[in-house]
């Protein structure tokens, strides 16, 4: 199993670990609401270490191009392109971020398969690209919440604040050089920050110290699996696991539908061609809050026409949220639904509020 | 489906229809309208929308459905869906967000 290179400081801070597909991740840290709260209040610090890094020099960039669906070849310098792969068949396989990073580019991937996995099907594009698999000789952390800017701005001075989003930049954090991607995936302020690993211990103390005064908490996975969630972005460990096609998922916009050739094209969009059949679709209850789970089934009248494929608690909501995938006559936000035992299911437009991060102004920083 | 639910839906499809063709055109984007989740972000991540895109579609969206929106509103472009939640609310004189 591939840990953490910071891992003893992770248990300090009373981490708890879980093994998710050969990669020991930290689940949480406190209570959950306690958790959650500090990123939509405060700021939340996340290990990402889990995740597989490879990077290529800027001219083997055609390496990634064949594994994204997205196209590589476009990226501007500077920027991040939030793109996925899919297996053979065309079904998910990996969440990515690819970034044109100063003459070469970095892909940072969240997989459903082994570590081994993904370096086959990426080593297999083109062995003679010159990749560099960086999954254990660096880390990456995720800096998301209300106060992230502020905490940001403490450690590399107001610059910082001009990042647009979906962009990369190297920032030098005592002594040791820190590619900050403005990037996450919680509709807070979103910072990750990628150093070799002998700098990560030095770097995720900075980090606390720097966001101590602006209520910084060290955040586990399965929290931020939640703020995903209600803050919709994608989330290949609940939903892509289970629909695994990314037509059903809505993930089009991650695909380069006129572009070149990459791993699972045809089958893609052989069922591109064939129309959808189903969609995902947000969805609240107004019952109790263990009344949307996994697997329940959505009725209109007795017909089943939904079946829920994750779900988790949202403290802003104050009630359970989930995705559901319904038949695509009845796939529209705004409708009411039933389960069997009588509680009631409404159907919603995601995210379902607006984070408060957005109603800060760059001129209020 | 009962008379009440399928008015809903076809209400609210109307709108998307009409959103999306005018998004497709109006951005020169290279989806079909099926291709576009009604969930799908505007603006980051997503379609990756700039400034200028969004006076775009907030034109669009004010020509298309005679609606008026306020220039700081930009909650509402989080997604095709916020827009369509905003159509239907304004038509029915429901204080928008």
């Amino acid at each position: 199993m591939r840990r953490s290179p910071i891992r003893e400081l992770l248990a300090e801070r009373g981490a708890s670990f879980v093994d998710r597909n050969g990669r020991e991740i930290a689940c949480c840290f406190s209570d959950f609401e306690q958790e959650y709260a500090a990123v939509r209040d405060a700021v939340g610090l996340t290990d990402f270490s889990f995740t597989n890094r490879f990077r290529v020099a800027e001219e083997g960039l055609d390496v990634f191009d064949r594994y994204a669906t997205g196209s590589v070849a476009n990226i501007r310098f500077g920027r991040i392109l939030h793109t996925m792969a899919v297996d053979a068949d065309g079904y998910l396989e990996s969440e990515l971020y690819v970034a044109n990073d100063d003459e070469q580019m970095i892909l940072i991937a969240e997989s459903l398969v082994i570590d081994e996995a993904v370096v086959s099907a990426i080593g297999e594009a083109d062995p003679a690209a010159g990749l560099e698999n960086i999954s254990e000789t660096t880390v990456l952390f995720g800096l998301d919440g209300f106060n992230a800017w502020a905490v940001a701005k403490t450690l590399f001075g107001p610059d910082v604040l001009g990042l647009p989003y979906m962009s990369i930049e190297t920032y030098e954090l005592n002594g040791a050089d820190v590619k900050v991607l403005r990037a996450g995936k919680t509709s807070e302020f979103g910072y990750m920050f990628l150093t070799e690993a002998e700098n990560g211990v030095g770097v995720w103390t900075a980090i606390e110290e720097a966001g101590a005064p602006f209520g910084l908490k060290p955040i586990g996975f399965d929290t931020h699996m939640a703020l995903r969630l209600d803050g919709r972005f994608f989330n290949i460990h609940e939903e892509g696991a289970v629909v695994r096609d990314p037509l059903l998922l809505g993930l089009q916009w991650m695909v380069d539908i006129e572009g070149d050739d990459f791993r699972g094209r045809d089958p893609l969009m052989a069922r591109r061609e064939k129309g959808l059949t189903h969609k995902t679709i947000g969805v609240v209850t107004d019952g109790p809050k263990d009344a949307l789970s996994p697997g329940d089934q959505i009725l209109h009248g007795d017909e089943v026409v939904a079946e829920v494929v994750t779900s988790a608690l949202s403290p802003t909501l104050n009630t359970r949220i989930g995705l559901a995938l319904f038949g695509i006559e009845y796939a529209y936000a705004g409708l009411t639904f039933n389960k069997r035992d009588g509680s009631r299911i409404h159907t919603v437009s995601m995210p379902p509020f607006t984070a408060k991060s957005l109603t800060i102004r760059l001129d209020e920083m | 489906m009962d008379k009440k639910l399928k008015a809903q839906i076809d209400e609210r499809k109307a709108i998307i229809d009409t959103l999306k063709a005018d998004l497709i055109t109006r951005l020169n984007l290279s989806y079909r309208s099926e291709d576009l989740h009604e969930d799908v972000s505007l603006l980051g991540s997503g379609l990756g929308l700039d400034s200028l895109d969004a006076l775009e579609v907030v034109l669009g969206i004010e020509n298309s459905f005679k609606v008026k929106v306020a220039d700081d509103n930009i909650s509402i472009l989080r997604s095709i869906n916020s827009i369509v939640d905003y159509v239907i609310d304004y038509r029915s004189g429901r204080e928008v967000v």
